[in-house]
């Protein structure tokens, strides 16, 4: 269960960051090099994700992930859950976008130095080491932290990035926190994943909802979270702080928080007419309704689209994209009831932006488009994304939060944003 | 915030010489370090671009005894990257700084650090020098040192094993499963599995006691933690069914770990310890438990989807209570990559059964119409492998067939042809009333296998179609060009129209024209003595040729595309990791790597029992990769050319090189040939009673195809 290494990319394809590797150097530069072939050859950049290398010194295999127009990969030669690997690499983006705010090849670059020490950290001979930001902040310094050190107190980083490193009881937890006002704030997420059909009939439909929190709470908080109808959250997964006996005994959430932002649990909604039918999917009413007329011709086609609202609130957004075909030329469309249009000749997507979208109203987007295609091979599903705020499916509802073994008086909130991506075949 | 470029500058190429200097004048007048630290970040900026700055060696060593820990990291990787090439000079400055200073540091972190540094430098003064300090830090009193140093052991087992044997350092990595800081032991738990797998000597065996005290330490360990003492598991076999169980019952909960791979590892696990207990009871609870953690995969991004998908194809193999009502999740979308499509696809068709029949396929409809081709040629193939393992959704899979031929797509078309022969098979006498439509579409035909099957049919059917002399006869005007995939189907289906329509003048001269071509003015061996074997046929006895031509074929079923249960047993083993990516042991694609098998227990479940592979005793490694296998028949699986083994050797033979079926772009289809396919593809085969048949023969209750 090792990595050989990490290797960042940028969008050009050159390693900006390059990890230790124990074997020649021609190792990494292979996986580099198959990498970016792969890329070039596939237009669509849909690359097998497991990407079978074969060399000199026998195969491996590279896994790799996109992120803000960086690549991350990690070769691995030996016999390696590439989850793990994956679950890895997203560990280390989530970290990096901690340290330095936005992730991306300026950001990487800029702070190279604090990269190769969050590598020393995260990953020793392959296995992956400390990756609890909370223990991290105290071994290697963010960079913002760093400068007011050195400048204010001069070369104090010694003493002050290691004082006791995993000197906490808790893992996930830094010890002697202490802010003024103390407050912690969940914002449950819920996302509708849908596919409908030409006659309007729901294929699929799939709510995944995560419920985000961030604290700042002075000492050692020991919270009790509970819910009015947890019976409407199922196949849960908790972030390591809660404590799963106390779950599986009421369907309360325990725990003591991490310091900052983190993901509190996962969960899928299932509606409650659910359990009727044999299949463990049931359909939620979609927010959004598409209607649409298509006709291709030669050379181009003409588009008649409507969406209306099923909500009885405002969405704050609601976005349409088709993918016109590998010849789509130009395009020219008219629309009412608000909102905009575009075309990108780089991509060869129409995309259609109402925003906001009033309850309950109507909106059309009707023109045509031209192809140096006979017969336009256009998209066979109109891609809609929304966003609904405060919403949410499930009616999830935070019944109590307690918060025990600190005398503070706390600050506790709760938001609820809803969104979607459902794909309309036409 | 650092103001954008500050650092970027130094990735300037610099000059040895400067640096130096700049090294030099921080020695005086450097109270904060900050000069010092500015030189080195340049120094390692080079080193990350390529630049050697190996000469500095001496100058930079220096720096290791500035206290500042920023600058001993830099230095640390400045050792690292050039130590091995420096020999001399690091056999001077290890013993004296790091050995004599850094590890004995008040700071843990730098004496965590000294020993690792020491660890990634395999000479052998480096090696000898670090056995001291090493054991003092599995020894240490501050928990980050010790967890580092079991690491560490391993790295040192890698370099140099019989040091590690000899200074009793496995010993030492064992008392630490015992330790009280659960990261401690699950580094333990990683380094001893990563010796066990490099030695010959050392094999980690865990006992019910042990593993038990593992899962309980899980609870307090990191997620990186959890997956080592998860994979660990699959060194202990269970003696009793109640150890499994108990096991497994504590090992559900972390089917509900936020992180991916917790979940995939604990299922590896749970499918491991199913096969030691047999009350079906606890075997259905499992099964119903594994369900939605892997729905919820599906959530994440499509790499991990990737990987999650590959996996519950091989789970529901296995276990296919697993999942059974969830065929829906694995619907495609059209904005999915297609690497997740293609395997979402086989995952339907897996699932599909009468009862969810209908909705798959208008599932596969929908894709037969997207942009991608080999998306839609893998959704009209599945459409008529569907016809086959389902019979009662044959007659909605033919109709849904016929209504893409109507739609013209040239490649659509053609598969289309290429399953209804199959279903012809599978179904004899059902559907030839469709006869007509596939014979206007003749002219549209020009991939060799697409020919080929539409060959097959106008021959098998020739006294069905009435101008099949005449379709026969467009056909062959190009024969002395056409691969001999179809030149082969073209001989055979000559034959048979003559042996139908004995009396018709233009079959005889077809037949005649075709055998003469056939002998004497092609070049492959195997199309001239087919030729020649149905000449001399005919010429014998026209009547026992007729009865071998068109002998009676064995229906084909689908019941063949599983993989063996054996070899399935012993590849979920390896769920989640690469080899269940590829479908492949890894012994046959990775170097190093050991097969793993089911061991025998009192335990062990009688199914299991009877499929159990057993590995050699004697390690052999596999096959190196990149030479093909002889091609032999039987490793042939994605050819649907071997599907259609008429008696008569009719247009199955795999030999001639020049037609390779169409499969591009298949994510696993160039794997096929640099591993020499273990695990086919699932197309029709003949039903027989061959070898690899062993699990379907016995009664099998946990295998519901």
């Amino acid at each position: 269960m090792t990595i050989d290494g990490l290797i960042i990319l940028d969008h050009t394809g050159r390693p900006i960051i390059q990890s230790n590797f124990a074997s020649s150097p021609a190792y990494p530069l292979l996986h580099i090099d198959a990498v970016n072939d792969a890329l070039a050859k596939s237009p669509a950049g849909a690359v097998d994700p497991v990407l079978y290398v074969s060399g000199p010194s026998g195969p491996s295999a590279c896994c790799h992930v996109a992120c803000n127009g960086l690549r991350f990969l990690c070769p691995v030669s030996g016999e390696v859950d590439p989850l793990f690997v994956f679950a890895f690499i997203q560990t280390f983006v989530d970290i990096l976008r901690d340290y330095f705010g936005d992730l991306s090849a300026a950001s990487i670059r800029e702070n190279f130095d604090i990269v190769y020490q969050l590598l020393e950290e995260v990953i020793d001979d392959g296995y992956p080491l400390t990756t609890e930001l909370n223990a991290l902040r105290d071994i290697v310094l963010p960079p913002t932290f760093l400068k007011k050190v050195i400048s204010v107190a001069g070369i104090t980083g010694l003493s002050k990035a290691t004082g006791h490193p995993f000197s906490s009881p808790i893992p996930w937890r830094k010890a002697g926190l202490r802010y003024n006002n103390n407050e912690i704030k969940f914002d449950v997420i819920e996302d509708l994943d849908a596919i409908v059909n030409k006659n309007g009939s729901v294929v699929t439909s799939t709510v995944w909802g995560k419920v985000q929190a961030r604290s700042h709470l002075s000492g050692v908080p020991d919270l009790l979270m509970t819910f009015t109808n947890p019976q409407v959250l199922t196949d849960c997964s908790f972030h390591p702080c809660v404590r799963l006996q106390r779950w599986t005994r009421d369907k309360s959430l325990s725990f003591v928080p991490p310091d900052g932002a983190f993901v509190l649990m996962e969960y899928r909604y299932t509606p409650p007419n659910a359990a009727l039918t044999a299949s463990s999917q049931a359909n939620i009413p979609l927010p959004i309704a598409l209607k649409s007329s298509v006709t291709l011709t030669e050379g181009g086609g003409t588009l008649d689209l409507t969406l209306t609202s099923r909500m009885g609130i405002a969405m704050q957004s609601a976005t349409v994209e088709l993918f016109l075909g590998s010849g789509a030329q130009s395009a020219n469309f008219m629309v009412s009831g608000g909102g905009s249009w575009n075309f990108d000749p780089k991509t060869l997507i129409l995309r259609w932006t109402i925003s906001p979208v009033p309850s309950s109203s109507s909106h059309t987007l009707r023109g045509s488009f031209t192809s140096s295609e006979t017969v336009p091979r256009i998209g066979s599903a109109l891609k809609a994304t929304y966003e609904i705020q405060p919403h949410s499916y499930s009616g999830l509802k935070v019944d109590q939060l307690k918060v025990s073994g600190e005398q503070y008086k706390t600050y506790k909130g709760v938001r609820l944003r809803a969104g979607g991506s459902i794909e309309f075949r036409w | 915030m650092s103001k954008a470029g500050e650092d970027a500058k130094f990735f300037q190429r610099g000059k040895i010489e400067e640096f130096r200097k700049e090294l030099q004048e921080a020695e005086t007048k450097d109270k904060k370090f900050i000069k010092r630290k500015t030189a080195l970040k340049k120094i390692v900026a080079n080193i990350t671009m390529g630049n050697d700055m190996s000469p500095l060696f001496p100058d930079v060593v220096q720096c290791l005894v500035t206290p500042s820990l920023e600058i001993k990291k830099m230095v640390y990787l400045f050792l690292v990257s050039y130590g091995r090439s420096r020999p001399n000079q690091v056999e001077y400055v290890i013993p004296a700084f790091l050995e004599a200073s850094d590890c004995h540091d008040r700071n843990p972190l730098i004496r965590a650090l000294a020993i690792r540094t020491m660890s990634y430098i395999p000479l052998q003064a480096v090696l000898e020098a670090l056995v001291d300090p090493l054991r003092a830090s599995l020894r240490d009193k501050d928990p980050y040192v010790r967890k580092t140093a079991a690491i560490c052991v391993a790295k040192l087992f890698f370099h140099d094993a019989v040091l590690v044997e000899r200074e009793s350092f496995i010993d030492m990595l064992r008392d630490l499963l015992a330790d009280a800081n659960s990261t401690v032991v699950s580094n333990a738990v990683a380094a001893l599995m990563e010796i066990s797998e490099r030695s010959d000597k050392i094999s980690l065996k865990l006992n019910f006691t042990v593993a038990n005290k593992l899962v309980m330490a899980m609870g307090e360990c990191s997620e990186w933690g959890q997956i080592y003492i998860l994979d660990s598991l699959l060194s202990f076999v269970p003696q009793t069914c109640q150890e499994a169980e108990q096991l497994a019952d504590r090992i559900v909960i972390r089917l509900q770990h936020a992180n991916s791979a917790v979940v995939l590892t604990s299922i590896k696990v749970l499918l491991f310890l199913m096969n030691y207990m047999d009350n079906k009871k606890v075997i259905e609870f499992l099964c119903r438990k594994m369900g939605p953690p892997l729905v919820t995969l599906l959530s994440s991004g499509p790499e991990v989807q990737y990987v999650a998908l590959r996996n519950i194809l091989l789970i529901i193999q296995r276990r296919p209570t697993v999942l059974r009502n969830d065929v829906k999740v694995f619907f495609c979308k059209y904005n999915d990559p297609i690497y997740v499509k293609l395997a979402k696809l086989e995952i339907m068709y897996r699932l599909a059964r009468e009862e969810n029949a209908k909705e798959v396929l208008a599932e596969l409809q929908e894709y037969a119409t997207e942009v991608d081709i080999d998306f839609v040629r893998k959704a009209v193939r599945s459409i008529g492998r569907l016809a086959i393992k389902v019979e009662p959704a044959s007659d909605m899979a033919i109709q849904v067939l016929l209504e893409l031929i109507d739609n013209k797509v040239s490649y659509v078309l053609q598969e289309a042809v290429i399953v209804i022969k199959d279903i012809f098979r599978r179904y004899p006498g059902k559907y030839e009333g469709i006869l007509p439509k596939l014979c206007q579409n003749i002219d549209v035909l020009d991939e060799p296998e697409a020919k080929a099957a539409m060959i097959w049919v106008i021959g098998q059917y020739a006294f069905r179609i009435d101008n099949s002399e005449e379709l026969l006869d467009d056909l062959l005007y190009s024969f002395l060009e056409e691969s001999a995939e179809v030149q082969l189907s073209l001989l055979t289906a000559s034959v048979k129209l003559f042996v139908y329509k004995s009396n018709s003048t233009r079959a005889k001269d077809l037949v005649h024209k075709v055998l003469k071509w056939a002998t004497e003015e092609v070049d492959n061996p195997d199309l001239r003595d087919r030729g020649f074997m149905y000449w001399r046929l005919l010429a014998i006895s026209p009547a026992t040729a007729g009865e071998i031509v068109l002998a009676e074929k064995p229906p084909i079923s689908t019941d063949t595309d599983r993989m063996e249960r054996g070899a399935l047993d012993q590849l979920l083993l390896h769920t989640g990791t690469l080899a269940s990516i590829y479908h492949k042991n890894p012994e046959t694609f990775i170097r190093n790597a050991r097969g793993k098998a089911l061991v025998d227990s009192p335990a062990l479940n009688e199914n299991s029992r009877r499929v159990l592979i057993s590995l050699p005793d004697a390690y052999m490694p596999g096959p190196a990769p990149n030479i093909p296998p002889p091609p032999t028949p039987s490793t042939k699986p994605r050819s649907t050319r071997d599907t259609s083994p008429d008696s008569a050797g009719d247009v199955s033979n795999p030999a001639s090189p020049a037609v390779g079926p169409p499969v591009p772009h298949d994510p696993y289809a160039n794997l096929e040939s640099v591993f020499g396919g273990a695990y086919d593809a699932d197309v029709p085969r003949p039903m027989t009673d061959g070898p690899g048949r062993r699990g379907t023969v016995v009664d099998d209750e946990d295998l519901l195809f």
